[in-house]
């Protein structure tokens, strides 16, 4: 260490602080001992506050006024600033003779040294920072850094510019080297990434740091060469591998590269990387792809679809195609599904047609929920197909009320009381179904006329299996379609339950007004009354004369009734009406038979207690029925052997007689002749459908006076859209019928005609 | 908790005084060097060489005081290290505000700077010298504190500063800074 310069002598304080910067600079590892330390840091300052400097300012006062005092040190930062630039053109030159991966083991050894030294330079002259530099920066100086910083500046503008596309160059060499399966020293890469991620200075403030160095001279090359390798394997693989393990690769590839930048890549390189990646090894060959959907749909590769879910769904605008592709072929399958049966016509078991649609769509739900995540537009995609083929396939062709229908029966062949009655809980399950293919009905108003229809059977035969499950079914629907729905339904339930109660308060009331006696040959009764307006039933279409047996206990029943609600009006559903009586005519047997009869039958089985022959005739008089309800009752009786005809085997028609067969055999006690006639229940499906048309009749009319009603007057063509909106959740109307509906009701002149095709609303 | 480093200082008069490192550490000279240097830092005496005091006024230099940072005036520094070794380190915000616009200065150091003029300057110049942020502000202040409110003549009294304008200068500086009279 020599001795102190002379504070006032630029060369020799110059001289003194090259030798110690010198020495920091390439022999720092032997240690800076602390009276060199001392020394450099205090000739620095002495230099900086020396007397003889102020003077060649020209004095406090005078040309440096306006600075306030003058601050020395231009030319120390002047002479390190020249040393910096011979030290890192010597730097340069010596780099020369390296290359690949020797280049950049020189390159970061030499960094490493190189800011080590700075820092310590830094705080040595860490005086001229305070004082000089700081000035000049906070006038404005757009040239002059702090110690440190001219370091980097330094290095950036003699040395870096020179070598970073050869250095840039070994990198990639490396990382390409990698991407091919050798191993690499990653952390070489590292450091040369925080090396140009510290060289990024703002120029416009040298305390914040940017990352255009980084970018322009790191960032930009690496994508590019990204790119380009990709482009090459990709196109490679692809032309000699399938598409499925095109898939796997890319996904590897995507991997791979999203670790890297953990490994040792800046972690702001993510987003541009990703997205080159992307680009080339998904876009670039999305249509490939593409035609690879419907090959993995047909052969249900859910893995397959997953990871290609994965790799599109990763690009703009990847997955639209493949929703449209999916939705094309879930309708096909359902379609395909149900041809199968389509064949069987009207035979058709319900259960199977809804089993069929069910299977399709817990298939692709499926599908849609493990490969592609459940994701919201595949959702839609599926609920679209599915809507189309429940509502239009083999066994719609004659209209779109057949899935409906259907769907309703296989509800009641549930909610019936049967041999195979399900258990609740899988009951429950299959109720869930079925509100998975009612979503898709889009007649739903055909739906709740066919199962208000079989609930009121259920109801009044009380053939339901499970009240709970009644419950549960309505509150779906309720849930599904709102209170309107099933309102009338849920009124069903209720007159049932009132009726219940009803029959006690009777009893009570024929204990009071009957004698013991006339208890006794009371028959013992059970009504229902239903509310006109909620059932879906008609009153007879046959006359009839009730047996006297039941006059007195129903009349009983009426004024009783009406005694507590005045002025309703009950009319007896004879069609409806059952009952029990007991065979005590029949010979060899001790228990007597008790036969199970709807009233009609009761009453022409009572005709027999007068008289052991009654002829065709007679039963058509004493009865008052008329032949399509007595006949299909005799031929019961008669098959069932009740009844015995002559001449034998004749037909129930004028001139045959009827003879009670006192020999009658039945292996069980109880015998249900009460036996609907098939040809019944067909017509009544037909009955239905009219009755739809009309209720969908009125219903388009009333929506439309609804509409008119608020809008006073609107366009015809506004007013029919308005009218689809309103009822598509029941069924989706024709323009057709509702042109007519609206024809129709400027007819009864609720509307009338303006101009510019206008309909006004007349109160 | 681990004993308190110690860390020796040696004035200019070789003077050996032993400090605990977070005291010595207010001075950023001494902070950056433990740093750079460690281990060799912590065994050998730092020495406090010699401060150029003729910089900051000339009648300093006529005085004669020894331009030094001697045990005096160490002891002085060490004095006010130890009683804001506690001290947050200032910020840049506050160095760019508070510290310039108040002249206002705690009473501790009110009572620490209550010392002759000597030495008042010579813990400025240490405080500069060593990078004691805190302690150069205190002793600027005090100086501040001591001009203001006085006149030219007043000042040039307290600080045995000779006259060197002629009558001309003096009063185009006058007209020049007449704005910041206080009326």
């Amino acid at each position: 260490m020599p001795p102190a310069p002379n504070k006032d002598d630029l060369a020799a304080t110059w001289n003194f602080l090259q030798v110690g910067v010198e020495k920091i600079m390439t022999n720092l590892k032997d240690g800076v001992d602390m009276a060199t330390y001392m020394g450099i840091y205090t000739a620095v300052h002495n230099f900086c506050t020396s007397q003889k400097a102020v003077a060649s300012g020209g004095g406090i006062i005078g040309g440096n006024a306006h600075r306030g005092a003058h601050l020395l040190g231009e030319d120390l930062y002047k002479n390190l600033k020249g040393y910096l630039k011979g030290h890192l053109e010597d730097l340069h030159e010596k780099s020369k003779g390296h290359i690949d991966e020797a280049l950049l083991t020189y390159y970061i050894r030499e960094w490493d040294r190189y800011t080590t030294a700075a820092k310590y330079t830094n705080h040595l002259f860490r005086y001229l920072n305070r004082h000089w530099v700081k000035r000049e920066i906070d006038e404005g100086k757009k040239d002059v850094f702090d110690v440190y910083t001219l370091h980097l500046v330094q290095w950036r503008e003699v040395l870096f510019e020179k070598v970073n596309k050869n250095v840039m160059a070994a990198v990639l060499k490396m990382v390409e080297k990698q991407r091919n399966g050798e191993t690499i020293e990653q952390s070489q890469i590292k450091s040369i990434v925080d090396s140009f991620v510290s060289l990024g200075l703002d120029e416009t403030d040298s305390t914040k740091s940017t990352l255009d160095v980084y970018r322009f001279h790191f960032e930009k090359p690496f994508i590019d060469a990204t790119t380009r390798y990709y482009e090459n394997e990709s196109n490679q693989f692809v032309a000699e591998n399938s598409v499925i393990d095109y898939m796997k690769k890319a996904e590897t590839r995507l991997e791979e590269e999203k670790n890297r930048v953990g490994l040792y890549l800046h972690q702001d390189i993510m987003n541009p990387l990703m997205k080159a990646c992307l680009s080339v090894l998904v876009t670039g060959h999305s249509p490939l792809l593409r035609d690879e959907f419907q090959v993995l749909l047909d052969t249900d590769r859910q893995d397959d679809l997953a990871r290609m879910y994965r790799l599109l769904a990763r690009i703009i605008d990847g997955l639209e195609p493949l929703r449209t592709k999916f939705e094309a072929h879930v309708r096909k399958s359902g379609l395909a599904a149900v041809e199968k049966f389509a064949t069987e016509g009207d035979n058709m078991e319900p259960k199977t047609y809804v089993d069929a649609l069910l299977e399709v769509h817990t298939q692709y739900q499926k599908l849609v929920d493990d490969a592609f995540t459940g994701e919201s537009e595949f959702v839609r995609s599926l609920d679209n197909a599915c809507k189309e083929f429940v509502n239009r396939n083999k066994v719609c062709k004659t209209g779109s009320s057949r899935s409906p229908e259907l769907l309703a029966k296989y509800t009641d062949a549930l909610l019936k009381k049967s041999a195979k009655s399900a258990e609740e809980a899988d009951l429950e399950a299959s109720l869930i179904q079925i509100m998975t293919v009612f979503k898709y009905i889009e007649d739903k108003d055909v739906f709740q006329k066919f199962y208000s229809r079989m609930l009121a059977k259920r109801l009044v035969h009380s053939s339901s299996a499970s009240e709970d499950a009644e419950t549960s079914m309505i509150g779906k629907l309720k849930e599904a379609c709102g209170y309107e729905y099933t309102n009338k339904l849920q009124r069903m339930f209720q007159d049932i339950q009132i009726s219940t109660d009803l029959n006690s308060a009777f009893k009570e009331y024929q204990a009071r007004l009957l004698d013991e006696d006339g208890l006794k040959k009371a028959v013992d009764p059970s009504y229902q009354v239903l509310g006109t307006g909620f059932w879906p039933l008609s009153p007879p279409q046959t006359n009839f004369i009730p047996p006297q047996e039941i006059v007195d206990t129903y009349t009983r029943f009426q004024n009783f009734y009406f005694d507590k609600h005045s002025g309703r009006k009950l009319t007896w559903l004879w069609q409806l009406c059952k009952g029990e009586m007991k065979a005590n005519y029949v010979k060899n047997t001790k228990i007597p038979y008790t036969f199970c009869v709807s009233t009609y039958q009761m009453a022409i089985l009572l005709l027999f207690n007068d008289s052991d022959t009654v002829t065709y005739e007679d039963a058509q008089k004493g009865t008052a029925l008329s032949a399509e309800w007595l006949d299909p009752s005799l031929s019961v009786f008669v098959k069932a052997k009740v009844l015995i005809p002559f001449p034998e085997n004749a037909k129930a028609e004028p001139g045959t007689s009827y003879t009670l067969n006192y020999n009658f055999k039945h292996k069980k006690v109880k015998v249900n002749l009460n036996i609907v006639v098939k040809s019944d229940a067909k017509q009544e499906v037909e009955e239905t459908h009219k009755t739809i048309e009309e209720d969908r009749k009125l219903l388009m009319q009333s929506a439309i006076v609804r509409i008119m009603k608020s809008r006073k007057h609107m366009k015809h063509v506004v007013l029919v859209q308005e009218t689809i909106s309103q009822i598509k959740s029941r069924f989706t109307p024709k323009v057709q019928d509702i042109k007519k509906s609206i024809d129709q009701l400027i007819e009864k002149e609720y509307l009338e005609r303006l101009e510019n095709e206008e309909l006004g609303y007349l109160a | 908790m681990a004993e308190m480093q110690k860390i020796k200082l040696m004035s200019s008069d070789s003077a050996e005084i032993t400090v605990d490192r977070d005291v010595a550490e207010r001075s950023v000279l001494i902070k950056n060097m433990m740093e750079d240097i460690g281990e060799q830092a912590m065994t050998e005496a730092i020495p406090i060489p010699n401060v150029s005091s003729q910089y900051l006024v000339k009648p300093l230099q006529e005085t004669n005081l020894p331009p030094q940072v001697n045990e005096a005036v160490l002891n002085k520094v060490i004095e006010w290290c130890v009683h804001h070794k506690g001290d947050p380190p200032a910020t840049n915000d506050d160095d760019a505000d508070s510290r310039k616009k108040t002249t206002d200065i705690e009473e501790w150091d009110q009572k620490f700077m209550q010392v002759d003029q000597e030495m008042l300057f010579e813990i400025i110049l240490a405080a500069n010298y060593l990078d004691i942020k805190a302690l150069l502000d205190v002793g600027c202040k005090t100086v501040a504190n001591m001009i203001k409110g006085k006149s030219p003549e007043e000042i040039r009294k307290t600080f045995n500063i000779q006259n060197d304008f002629t009558p001309e200068e003096e009063d185009q500086i006058r007209r020049e800074n007449e704005w910041a009279e206080d009326r």
